[in-house]
């Protein structure tokens, strides 16, 4: 498994697609707050406003659809290229190579999901002076639970990357489904009473409330178990598909 | 001490409607070269995917390194490099950076591994040129290079000299010979390229629509292999007329081009060109011939009939 994991934080590292991906987050966080400075002036906004406002808010829709990129160049992708070939042949169980894979991935969605809130804090800091920065429980509180809820998200999106095994079908489809599944869990919460209560304890409902700023201790453990326990049922469940799964 | 590396007991696999492999009983002895022969979806990819755990048969064993059973044999796994419908390069990085992917994954401690390995496939001067700009003959010999990391005991090669340059197709020969002399290493090799394979393998196993027609030894192939008296002359009508006639034998076949091979009188060359002579036809070439192993294979599976 060590072995595994290196190996995929090898491969991660030298992923072209993450380095792409968090240069234009990093681009997006310092040009929005640059816009706000230039048109407004210094004294129209603060860090914790920027931090809040847009750091995490704006990071909801990051969080949820950029990774969907990375799961269709970092999964996908090798089985087009056929490296999956080599893995599955290596002489490691297909368990082990899937939650490698997994870790890896959930690293990189972990990434990207801190980038935009953390650049934008230091550039509106900069720009704007760092009189007015979040508290630091606040800061430790939706980062940390920011990165929990992308490890979960990366857990669906890696279980769906195995069975589309293309890095078209895959972004496509994920995109689709982080847009719409919130959308569609709600409508149907309001028609079936089994459904609300899966989405009232769903990543896709509690993830829109993390940057709450007092969380209760029983709501923050709520906050907490939700995405570890979807982290492991998907990671299983895709290690169970891809136990199944012919290597093509 | 077990002496085979690899055997398949009653091996098939099943899709829905096509049955890819029926019933396969092979066996690859230690330290030969296999030369894996078969037509374009004979079942060659099929068995080596098998074999190498990213299929899974419908019914039968594989007994890899005398393991069979489900955790031992994935763990035999790790004694095997492979190259499985060409080479899996990550495009985006170098050479070394791919053999780095696979040594990490393989646990092989120290990098020097990876130098020596890109000397012995001749790849050591590529720098930091990624594998996506590598002609495919580089990148055969990268394939060829992830497959011997970490000293494989058994290496499965599908199609490793395809888009390689002559030169390059003698060094990879001399290289696997030389792996297979000194090391001890087992290779089964498929390629298309008969007549490379058969300066290469010391055994060959024949497989055709699923089933295995055949495995046989290098010595048995040659004793196998059909020989015949080539005969070009000015009217093959004329001369298949006169062989009929006057030879009494219609073991003979006239090729498209008129030539004709004449698989008996081998032992009396000399009464065959007289009486051809005698018919007043024109001799334009008389030798005896061999069959390869193209043209062996081509009649095991049915290709051809002779007369």
């Amino acid at each position: 498994m060590g072995n595994l994991l290196k190996s995929e934080l090898f491969k991660l590292r030298k992923d072209r697609s993450l380095w792409t991906l968090i240069i234009i987050i990093m681009a997006s966080a310092i040009f929005y707050p640059t816009l706000i400075f230039i048109d407004n002036g210094a004294n129209s906004a603060t860090v914790n406003e920027f931090f809040t406002n847009t750091g995490i808010d704006g990071n909801n829709y990051i969080v949820k659809l950029v990774p969907c990129i990375l799961a269709g160049f970092f999964i996908s992708s090798e089985y087009s290229i056929g490296t999956m070939k080599s893995i599955g042949a290596s002489g490691n169980h297909r368990i082990r190579i899937y939650f490698a894979k997994l870790m890896a991935f959930s690293i990189g969605a972990m990434i990207i999901s801190l980038v935009f809130p953390i650049v934008i804090m230091a550039a509106s800091a900069i720009l704007f002076g760092a009189n007015d920065l979040p508290a630091l429980d606040y800061f430790i509180q939706t980062m940390g639970l920011t990165i929990l809820y992308a490890a979960a998200f990366a857990s669906i999106m890696s279980l769906f990357s195995i069975i589309f095994t293309d890095s078209g079908k895959t972004i496509g489809f994920l995109i689709i489904f982080f847009l719409l599944i919130d959308s569609l869990l709600y409508a149907f919460s309001q028609k079936f009473a089994l459904i609300e209560t899966i989405f009232n304890y769903s990543v896709f409902k509690l993830f829109l409330d993390i940057s709450k700023i007092h969380l209760g201790n029983g709501a923050l453990l709520k906050f907490l178990l939700v995405p570890i326990i979807t982290w492991f049922v998907f990671a299983i469940l895709g290690s169970l598909i891809f136990q199944k799964k012919e290597i093509k | 001490m077990n002496e085979y590396v690899l055997k398949t007991i009653n091996l098939s696999k099943k899709y829905k409607l096509q049955t890819a492999l029926n019933n396969v009983n092979l066996s690859i002895k230690k330290g030969a070269i296999y030369g894996f022969i078969g037509q374009n979806g004979a079942g060659k990819s099929t068995l080596i995917r098998l074999v190498s755990g990213l299929a899974f048969p419908t019914t039968g064993t594989i007994e890899l390194f005398g393991k069979s059973n489900g955790t031992e044999l994935i763990e035999a796994r790790k004694r095997i490099g492979t190259i499985i419908e060409g080479p899996a390069l990550y495009p985006q990085m170098t050479a070394a950076e791919n053999l780095e992917v696979h040594r990490l994954l393989k646990g092989i401690p120290g990098k020097e591994c990876i130098e020596k390995t890109l000397k012995l496939v001749g790849l050591q001067e590529t720098g930091k040129k990624k594998a996506k700009n590598f002609s495919l003959g580089m990148k055969q010999r990268l394939g060829l290079a992830i497959a011997l990391l970490g000293d494989p005991e058994f290496l499965i090669l599908d199609e490793p000299i395809n888009g390689l340059d002559p030169m390059g197709v003698v060094e990879i020969r001399e290289l696997l010979k030389s792996l297979c002399q000194e090391y001890g290493i087992t290779i089964l090799i498929s390629s298309h390229i008969l007549s490379e394979l058969h300066l290469l393998a010391t055994h060959y196993c024949l497989i055709h629509k699923g089933e295995l027609l055949e495995q046989l030894t290098a010595q048995e192939l040659n004793e196998k292999c059909q020989q015949f008296l080539h005969i070009k002359v000015d009217n093959p009508n004329k001369a298949a007329s006169v062989l009929e006639k006057e030879l009494a034998t219609t073991n003979f076949e006239v090729m498209p081009d008129g030539v004709i091979k004449l698989f008996a009188y081998l032992d009396e060359p000399g009464k065959v060109s007289t009486i051809l002579t005698n018919h007043g036809l024109i001799i334009e070439q008389f030798m005896p011939m061999g069959e390869d192993l193209e043209g062996y294979f081509m009649n095991r599976i049915g290709g051809v009939n002779h007369g």
